[in-house]
């Protein structure tokens, strides 16, 4: 009887260790010192929470970048383009993102927040010819908002229709 | 002789009675149609309240996994502001952002942000207020009404997207007047029953590059104002998908118990239309026999 209640008190204290607050208890234990923790996360989704990986290259709009473990801290805007994660494993995921912000924390842990991010096989070429066709239309026709909202668009099918096969 | 008496005061107590019952057995009737009406608008008003339980709880499962995808989201955009340790400015001009919705029923999620606004405007009446939601700027309206630069509506129907938070950001950019600090205030869901209004900073661009820890940070001199302001975007989102989740959760719960208390009450009139609808009868039945026996 006394066993039961000890089990159940000892459940519920790890269940109390284990509710995350909200200052974000990031697992303090340190990343591999060959590895950088990933964080990618969309709104709607996390593709990467927490996962410790090799390197991930970025599409900045300085230009393109790798990071590897203890790269220094850096605050990037991201471009549409690819980013490119090598997982632990040796595998290399592909991810085209229309934009957002990427940063570099002390400590080997990169913080990506984008927008939208989709493999690259998700992708079909036709619709991309498509879309590009009903943007160029609308870059040079219609109020001056809706012609800037063209542009951005061109530029993310552009970019993504050079990657997409 | 006593039979002959113990004939006679019936008929009198009877005629007494019958005076009286003359005078008003329509009340009964009325009563009774009533009392039969009332039941049936609250066997209508269960029913009603319970459909927007079920609702509220479908809703309710894919506003959470909606939240914790915008906790993952929102914690992740934080994380520059927390390793650079940026505290938020405590003078010059304020904003303080609520996030509301336009639907009523759903307990005290409305009074209570409403409230902790009102508490933080007490100590800094000079704010300015956007209010997301058309309840809490009714509250708000009634005693801060000259604070409101900008309100929403149409929140709160659909699990929120990040093109809305998006646009809100926009909007308030768009005013043009610069803020030193930024608060929004909304509603955290601690668990299915319970919820807290809370607070978090959005932090600007001078206080990010004022933080303690910022010169850690390689980064180019104009991303610190594209970063707070996406930044901004997202925490409005992360506030609106908590707060819908809030909000699902209370309008169960109240309509749950809406559903209960109206479940007594068609228990307790069902017995007092029965009890009413006894009584009718048997006035009817000592009104015919009280008749039959007079005219013997």
């Amino acid at each position: 009887m006394s066993a039961l209640r000890l089990a159940t008190r000892s459940v519920l204290r790890s269940r109390q260790l284990a509710a995350p607050w909200r200052g974000s208890f990031r697992g303090y234990a340190e990343v591999p010192s060959d590895r950088i923790r990933l964080n990618l996360t969309l709104p709607h989704q996390s593709i990467y929470k927490d996962v410790d990986v090799v390197q991930v290259n970025l599409p900045a709009t300085t230009g393109d970048l790798g990071v590897l473990a203890n790269h220094v801290p850096t605050v990037e805007q991201l471009r549409p383009g690819v980013i490119d994660v090598v997982e632990e494993s040796g595998a290399t995921k592909q991810f085209f993102v229309s934009g957002g912000f990427a940063t570099v924390q002390p400590g080997s842990l990169l913080s990506i927040n984008a927008i939208e991010a989709f493999p690259v096989e998700d992708f079909s070429p036709e619709a991309i010819r498509a879309q590009l066709a009903e943007a160029q239309k609308n870059a040079t026709s219609g109020s001056e908002i809706d012609q800037v909202e063209a542009k951005i668009e061109l530029e993310v099918l552009e970019a993504l229709a050079a990657v997409a096969k | 002789m006593s039979s002959l008496r113990a004939s006679v005061r019936p008929v009198v107590q009877a005629a007494k009675a019958a005076s009286y019952r003359s005078r008003a057995p329509a009340n009964a009737y009325a009563t009774l149609r009533e009392i039969e009406s009332r039941l049936k608008s609250i066997k209508n008003i269960e029913k009603i309240t319970n459909t927007m339980k079920i609702v509220a709880s479908t809703k309710l499962s894919r506003a959470q996994r909606a939240m914790f995808d915008s906790r993952a989201y929102g914690e992740t955009s934080d994380e520059i502001f927390k390793k650079a340790e940026t505290v938020p400015a405590t003078e010059g001009n304020k904003l303080i952002i609520v996030s509301s919705s336009d639907k009523g029923l759903c307990g005290g999620i409305h009074s209570q942000i409403s409230k902790a606004v009102r508490a933080r405007l007490a100590l800094e009446p000079d704010a300015d207020l956007v209010i997301l939601g058309d309840k809490a700027k009714i509250q708000l309206a009634r005693t801060y009404a000259s604070n409101i630069v900008l309100s929403f509506n149409q929140i709160g129907k659909e699990i929120p997207t990040f093109a809305e938070a998006q646009s809100i950001a926009d909007q308030i950019f768009k005013l043009g007047k610069k803020y030193d600090s930024i608060e929004i205030f909304y509603n955290r869901f601690k668990s299915g029953i319970s919820f807290e209004p809370t607070s978090v900073p959005a932090f600007t661009e001078e206080s990010l590059q004022t933080s303690p820890n910022f010169s850690a940070y390689d980064i180019e001199e104009d991303l610190a104002q594209d970063l707070t302001e996406f930044a901004l975007a997202n925490a409005i989102f992360w506030a609106l998908a908590e707060g819908h989740a809030c909000e699902q959760s209370a309008r169960r719960s109240a309509m749950d118990n809406a559903s209960k208390n109206a479940g007594d009450m068609i228990g307790r009139y069902s017995i007092l239309y029965n009890r009413t609808r006894q009584a009718v009868i048997t006035n009817e039945l000592v009104d015919i026999i009280t008749g039959a026996s007079s005219l013997q």
